[in-house]
């Protein structure tokens, strides 16, 4: 009877714990103040009492605090419902030790898995993590593949690659499911899987709950990362991607990596934050070089510019993470060698993104036989096109 | 008491005869009464025909004047009947008589100090005012000679007119018939540094009738493109320049010196025009829009996607069958429009969406400025090309380019291939045809198979594409039969529509 007792406790103050992220306007830092030097049904009671000056004391903080207590007073119901939504969704949940430990004793609740070790020491560690996915998925190098939403189609490839080889070489590919490089990485591991079931598993962060795909173009990989990997957030089942989530979100990317890959950076945003946050960790981090005339390399050479060791290939991020560089299957070249026009052609393509205008002021072909050039080209897959654009994806 | 002149009324682009009648009876009270389907501006012709006549020495009748315009059928329409209704006050007054105005028609509006002013439509009333001789507006009297076999007699005043009737001065006859002086020169290609691609477009689609999408970041030069393509289209026929001068004289558009529009014409519309600012119709008159007055010539739309999706739907009937038919409660009236469409447009609202990773804006904004364009419209452009700023080097670096008239020549020749097959340009083979008119040989067939493969094409592109390698092969000496390179040139002269947002299957509809 004590036995059963003590697990119904541990249990309720499991859903106390996972309740509090399920409030509305709580992030990370907030679910920890309240779970700090109190038992989890404690701050539970404190954050649905409707009483800003007891959550001011908590909080350090009383910025909107009126306002914030009558709505999170108003939501105190979620605390019964909450752990039978995981179940529903097949999520488990992890709670950092030092909540672990206030919990009373007894055997772990159905939905509890073990906290990532990655994460115990760190800086900013979520309180509760929400995880779809064996937690031995972590175990072993894990590197983050970051970039822009707005990338090249050279950079997608680059970051397909890189996803494809290192998940190959038995290194966890972490990333977040954006569009772009994110989800370009991804699939390079996927390919690494469909080839050998022995490439590492992917690791997945998202700014939403597990059962709200965003961004819905990158529904496919979602539903792959949790079924063959890791999937891991901050927010619970149901929680809708507000903007403030997914820079909370890229430090737990650069938290959870020995090291940190920006495949293509505009100047500023998502992924110079991750690289912010891995610093702030004293994890490596490595660039990919690009054009200088492309906007969206601008971040990723800055980066270089300061000091980055470069990415060229796999091999340059195994060497950095002390593994035995060449362990990679390289891929032999399959497309046909180009002829001497072709190959005169995507000589003048420069590494960057050309228009046929580009093209036909560099070559000086009439476009008859420029347009020939580019259809062998594009036909042997040495060119992709994008609308009027032309990349080049390799080197003969 | 009764006087009868005949004149003309313009609705649409098409002149109606009118005969104006005026009967004075006195023993009631004096007043003025207009009745025939005249329209607010024909009432206020009391006011300016008294005006006139009295400030011309003449008597206004003190009596009941009624005003008949027939056939009552027809809506008359603004200020053009003046000049008749002020003879016709003065033959039912007595003041002139019958036998010193027999045979003339009138048209023209007076002003309040008598002088005879030009009206709108002049070219389009006078074809329909028959061969009898006609009194006009001097200013209009060019115009009017458009239109061949008639005796004109351009006046400046109402007294001048009078003075004629009454024998007092011979009738004015229009300066003696001179050579018509040189059209204006059009913008020339050879104003065009680099952008070899984007000439050929030009060239492609003046000698083809293709129309053309420009996609690119503002300061690309779309615009001033687009403003050279007339120079390279063949001057037109005197049939179609009578066409285009017609709905130029009845949009009271200015005509070029000479009066009669030789050029093709080049019209831009700004992205805020109304519907019926482009298409035509409007109270009163139904006056012809933007894009029949492109008529035989080029109908340039910069920022495409500004434009309002109902109002560009609107062309589709046009661009279908090269007509207009504009239908009101009044009147239904047909608009010829059979023009060369040409767009300008950014891929995205920040204008760099183009580049691979250039694009600054929102996914959302991104997809709503693209729904703004529907795929039937996107698919009716037969060339999409990209234009980007020319580089610095560009623009000083390569010789200047080929000028109009080098073009132009080509162009000629192509189009007289493409009439040689029963078509006017090779934009109009019917489908049934192109496999006897554009054969393929086995390479060409190949490189489109791929394409269809690839999802770059749809059943319906792919005519398009033939079409257009035909009209490649023409410019380049007319080979029966379309090779690899003359495939190759119009696919990549198509922007995959996909870069917009409209799926391929989307653009079969």
């Amino acid at each position: 009877m004590t036995a059963t007792r003590t697990g119904t406790e541990r249990a309720g103050a499991l859903a106390a714990a996972v309740a509090l992220t399920a409030l509305p306007s709580i992030g990370h830092r907030r679910v920890r103040r309240l779970l700090t030097g109190r038992a989890p049904e404690d701050a539970w009671a404190l954050a649905t009492s409707g009483h800003p000056d007891g959550l001011a004391a908590a909080l350090g903080s009383r910025d909107g605090l009126g306002e914030l207590a009558a709505r999170w007073a108003s939501s105190a119901a979620v605390v019964d419902e909450v752990l039978e939504r995981c179940r529903a969704t097949g999520v488990s949940v992890a709670l950092h030790p030092s909540v672990t430990s206030a919990l009373p004793a007894g055997e772990a609740v159905d939905v509890e898995v073990p906290y990532p070790a990655r994460l115990v020491g760190d800086p900013d560690p979520p309180a509760v993590l929400f995880v779809q996915g064996p937690a031995a998925d972590l175990d072993g190098p894990a590197v983050a593949i970051v970039g822009t939403r707005r990338c090249t189609g050279a950079g997608a490839g680059t970051a397909r690659e890189l996803g494809r080889e290192l998940a190959a070489a038995g290194v966890r590919v972490v990333s977040g499911l954006a569009l772009g490089i994110d989800g370009a990485a991804h699939r390079g591991v996927r390919d690494a899987r469909q080839a050998h079931p022995d490439a590492a598993p992917p690791v997945a962060v998202v700014g939403s709950g597990h059962d709200v795909v965003y961004p819905r173009r990158n529904r496919d990989l979602w539903t792959w990362a949790a079924d063959d990997g890791l999937l891991l957030s901050e927010a619970p089942p149901g929680c809708r991607p507000s903007a403030w989530r997914f820079p909370a979100r890229n430090r737990l990317i650069a938290g959870l990596a020995d090291l940190v890959i920006v495949v293509e950076s505009h100047a500023a945003g998502g992924s110079m934050h991750t690289v912010a946050e891995a610093i702030a960790r004293g994890i490596d981090v490595m660039a990919v070089p690009g054009s200088v005339r492309l906007s969206a390399a601008a971040g990723s050479n800055q980066l270089l510019a300061e000091g980055c060791p470069p990415v060229r290939d796999a091999d340059d991020v195994l060497v950095a993470l002390g593994l035995v560089a060449g362990r990679r299957q390289a891929g032999a070249e399959t497309r046909p060698a180009p002829g001497p026009a072709a190959a005169a052609v995507l000589e003048a393509f420069e590494w960057e993104p050309v228009t046929l205008e580009h093209l036909a002021v560099r070559t000086g072909l009439p476009l008859p036989q420029l347009a020939v050039a580019l259809e062998e080209l594009l036909a042997a897959g040495w060119v992709q096109l994008d609308g009027g654009w032309y990349e080049r994806r390799a080197a003969p | 008491m009764l006087g009868i002149v005949p004149s003309a009324t313009l609705l649409g682009a098409d002149g109606h005869p009118v005969t104006v009648e005026v009967h004075i009876t006195t023993g009631t009270l004096p007043g003025f009464t207009v009745v025939g389907l005249p329209d607010a501006s024909c009432r206020e012709a009391r006011d300016r025909v008294r005006a006139a006549i009295q400030v011309s020495g003449l008597q206004w009748p003190n009596a009941k004047v009624t005003v008949n315009l027939a056939p009552p059928t027809v809506r008359k329409v603004g200020s053009g009947l003046d000049l008749a209704l002020a003879v016709a006050v003065l033959l039912a007054s007595g003041q002139l008589e019958p036998q010193q105005v027999a045979g003339l028609s009138f048209l023209g509006e007076l002003g309040l100090d008598g002088t005879v002013r030009p009206v709108a439509g002049t070219v389009c009333m006078t074809e329909a005012l028959g061969t009898g001789p006609l009194v006009l507006p001097a200013a209009s009297a060019e115009e009017a000679a458009v239109i061949g076999g008639r005796v004109l007699h351009p006046v400046t005043t109402l007294a001048e007119v009078v003075a004629c009737a009454r024998g007092e001065e011979p009738w004015p006859l229009p300066s003696p018939h001179r050579e018509l002086p040189d059209p204006p020169a059009l913008p020339d290609l050879a104003d065009v540094r680099g952008q070899p691609v984007a000439r050929y477009a030009l060239e492609v689609a003046a000698a083809g009738g293709h129309h053309l999408l420009m996609l690119g970041p503002p300061g690309g030069g779309k615009t001033m493109l687009a403003a050279r393509l007339p120079s390279l289209l063949p001057p037109l026929t005197p049939q179609q320049a009578l066409e285009t001068t017609r709905i130029h004289s009845a949009a009271g558009i200015g005509l070029p010196p000479g009066g009669l529009v030789r050029q093709p014409p080049f019209r831009a519309p700004h992205h805020g025009a109304s519907s019926v600012a482009l298409v035509g119709g409007g109270a009163p008159h139904m006056r012809p829009g933007e894009i029949s007055a492109a008529h035989h010539g080029v109908l340039f739309l910069d920022e495409l996607a500004e434009f309002t999706p109902h109002v560009l739907d609107a062309l589709r009937q046009p661009l279908e069958e090269g007509m207009v038919r504009v239908a009101r409660a009044a009147a239904t009236v047909t608009f010829p429009a059979r023009f060369l469409l040409v767009a300008a447009m950014n891929p995205c609202p920040c204008g760099y969406g183009g580049q691979p990773g250039g694009c600054r804006c929102t996914e959302g904004a991104r997809v709503r400025y693209q729904r703004r364009l529907s795929g039937p419209l996107l698919d009716r452009f037969d060339l999409r090309i990209e234009v980007q700023r020319p580089s610095a080097h560009d623009l000083f670096g390569p010789p200047t380019g080929e000028p109009s008239a080098a073009v132009a020549e080509r162009v000629r020749a192509a189009r007289e291939r493409a009439e040689a097959r029963g078509v006017p340009c090779n934009a109009a083979l019917p489908a049934s045809q192109l496999d006897e008119l554009a054969p393929l040989d086995p390479a060409a067939t190949d490189l489109l198979l791929g394409a269809l493969a690839a999802g770059r094409l749809s059943a319906r592109g792919l005519h398009r594409v033939r079409r257009v390698a035909r009209t490649v092969a023409d410019l380049s000496g007319g080979p029966p039969v379309l090779t690899r390179a003359h495939v190759a040139t119009a696919l990549s002269l198509r922007v995959d529509g996909a870069a917009l947002g409209i799926p391929v299957q989307a653009l079969a509809g």
